[in-house]
């Protein structure tokens, strides 16, 4: 009896046999590779976060208020006798001597490190930074999140993934073992469509996890708890949210992409272009992109680069963004529509293997 | 008594020229390339913002047409370093481009269908036939990089003077070395990706892929990191330090020209190493 629950039991079925393919294939390796690099370097920074406080721990700490005492213009003598011994000590002389002698010191609270340059004896600059600052690192992943995990590891991640389903099975020449079964292509797209979303959801909101896991191990565990009392569990779930969304968006506009046209790369390239854009178009047009969407979930607004020229800065202009519900219902209908025109696609399709 | 038995004697007649052995295989190309209507359409939207360039330069020559403005838009006017730097930079998007559907099928069909040993069994080594697949992509890449720029710049001396060429002849330069630069770089990167992945469509993507992850893997350790040697990893912003460098514009925060040069010279090197590990005229199958 073919019913739907029939139906849905092959597309499971079909999912089922695609996700070893889509996971464990020498092929999806680059996937990992982009969905975990951040969380690669967040740890790398951890790190050395780590290794300094531990080494600069086991020197005699200096108290915040012996340093905030030091000022500019006080001689190299009146700082040691203020601060005591520093962390860091070193000189500098350039070898025609006509130079006056540099000197560098660098003491650490226990939490800020203090840079203080000496030039003939006398400080002329001092300035003060955190071994670690949990409002900057958020700020950073938020940028991570935004700028890379969406607009590049995302979605080319999506585009090998989804592109590979009907694409590289053409190019294997394996496609026809698929048709000669006894499914709907419907249910067959359905299938693939299902496989590429579990794997590509799972990867990328696991890699977006880890990588905020990566940036709070470093920080402060009181800043860390205050940080899950105030509403950080709810950051991670709209990270996570947001990367799934996203998945699930460019999922469907690559997986129509490989079935429309012979070389998906237009497309690609012409939607890289126009997310690329998207915070320069008008509003409206703004709305017409994964992006807006799923940037409009993000609970930390993606912070502007400082390098950014004047004029760009000018000309950028976003959106408002869209509620929590309106992004979702709006993702989920755009994707709906995308694999709607898919579904019309794939009973179409031909298989001619000598084109690829 | 064998049954079978085949003798093999190397051509002993008169052997083409080495130049027209290796342009036998761009003049091939080039035509099949021109017949692909994305190609052309890519080329012709290229071309676009060159010519918005030469409107600016002579805007710019024409004082009689701007006069009574404040200095803020005579500075804007100016033609100078910065000027062909941003010319450059948005050439250099569509030299990818460019390079992103046309370089894929230049050897992944020859590897996809075990075509090499046709190529190796005449008398053409595998840097003749690298060499030849990269003038194929320096032929498509040149009109729309080096040879606008060279124009605008031509254009810019004749209606500017003799004596603005002799200031300023550092300029022309800049624009034909970096250029070069440029697009052999991008060839090496379209044919590398071609020859990794052997799949015409997935090689495409990944000319992409590597412009642009690249670019944000960089940026993302340098804010991670709070360090600036991550943008030596960003082949855009590499040759983009060294244009500036060579055309006399201001320079960009971070590392030096010559540290950038370093690191796209160390990715070329990568390339290189590809291309020779898969260009193999035979392969062995466990």
């Amino acid at each position: 009896m073919i019913n739907n629950s029939f139906r849905l039991r092959q597309v499971w079925m079909i999912a089922r046999l695609q996700l070893r393919r889509v996971f464990f294939a020498r092929r999806s390796l680059w996937v990992y590779l982009l969905a975990f690099f951040p969380a690669i370097i967040f740890i790398g920074h951890g790190i050395e976060v780590k290794i300094k406080r531990e080494r600069w721990g086991g020197h005699a700490v200096t108290t915040p208020a012996k340093l905030d005492s030091v000022r500019e213009g006080d001689t190299e003598e009146e700082v040691i006798a203020k601060a005591g011994t520093p962390i860091t000590d070193q000189r500098f002389r350039r070898r025609d001597e006509e130079e006056p002698e540099r000197r560098y010191m660098r003491y650490y609270d226990g939490t800020r490190q203090v840079n203080l340059w000496f030039r003939s004896g006398l400080l002329v600059q001092k300035s003060t930074s955190n071994l670690i600052d949990f409002e900057e690192d958020r700020q950073v992943y938020a940028g991570v999140f935004q700028y890379f995990y969406l607009r590049l590891a995302i979605f080319f991640g999506c585009l090998g993934i989804f592109m590979n389903l009907f694409r590289g099975e053409m190019m294997d020449k394996t496609l026809h073992f698929w048709m000669l079964t006894p499914v709907r292509r419907e249910v067959l797209l359905a299938g693939k469509y299902l496989a590429g979303l579990i794997a590509a959801v799972v990867i990328f909101t696991g890699g977006a996890l880890f990588c905020f896991a990566a940036m709070l191990w470093p920080q402060e565990t009181a800043e860390v708890q205050a940080f899950w009392r105030d509403g950080g569990a709810s950051h991670a779930f709209w990270y996570a949210a947001a990367a799934a969304l996203a998945s699930l968006g460019y999922g469907s506009v690559f997986l129509a992409a490989g079935l429309l046209v012979r070389n998906p790369i237009i497309p690609a390239a012409v939607l890289l272009l126009w997310e690329g854009i998207n915070g320069f178009l008008p509003a409206v047009l703004q709305k017409l992109s994964v992006l807006y969407y799923v940037q409009s979930l993000c609970p930390v607004p993606a912070p502007m680069d400082s390098d950014t020229p004047a004029l760009a800065r000018m000309l950028l202009a976003p959106a408002e963004p869209a509620p929590a519900a309106t992004a979702v219902l709006g993702l989920l209908a755009v994707t709906a529509l995308v694999l709607w025109f898919a579904s019309r696609a794939v009973t179409r399709l031909e298989i001619n293997y000598s084109t690829d | 008594m064998a049954v079978y038995k085949r003798g093999y004697r190397r051509y002993q007649g008169h052997l083409t020229g080495y130049w027209s052995r290796l342009l036998a295989l761009p003049r091939f190309a080039w035509s099949r390339l021109m017949a692909q209507r994305l190609v052309v359409i890519v080329m012709m939207v290229s071309l676009f913002w060159p010519l918005a360039c030469g409107v600016f330069i002579y805007v710019s020559n024409h004082t009689e047409l701007w006069q009574g403005l404040d200095r803020g838009f005579t500075r804007f006017l100016e033609i100078n370093p910065r000027f062909f730097v941003i010319f450059m930079n948005f050439q250099a998007v569509f030299a990818v481009l460019l390079a992103a559907f046309a370089g894929p099928s230049l050897i992944a069909p020859d590897l996809a269908n075990n075509a090499l040993p046709l190529y190796f069994s005449r008398p053409m080594s595998r840097a003749d036939y690298v060499l030849a697949r990269m003038l194929v992509l320096l032929g498509l890449l040149s009109p729309v990089t080096w040879v606008p720029g060279v124009l605008l710049f031509g254009m810019q001396t004749g209606m500017a003077g003799w004596d603005w060429f002799q200031l300023n002849w550092k300029i022309g330069l800049g624009i034909l070395g970096g250029f070069l630069l440029w697009i052999t770089f991008v060839s090496m990167v379209a044919m590398a990706s071609s020859a990794y992945v052997k799949w015409r469509i997935v090689a495409g993507g990944l000319v992409l892929a590597f412009f642009f992850v690249l670019a944000g893997a960089g940026a993302m350790i340098d804010n991670i990191l709070r360090v600036e040697w991550g943008s030596l990893l960003n082949p855009t912003l590499a040759v983009n330090k060294i244009w500036r460098w060579l055309l006399g514009a201001e320079a960009l925060p971070g590392p030096e020209a010559y540290e950038h040069a370093i690191a796209l010279a160390v990715m070329a090197a990568g390339l290189l190493w590809v291309l020779n590990r898969k260009l193999r005229p035979v392969e062995v199958v466990s």
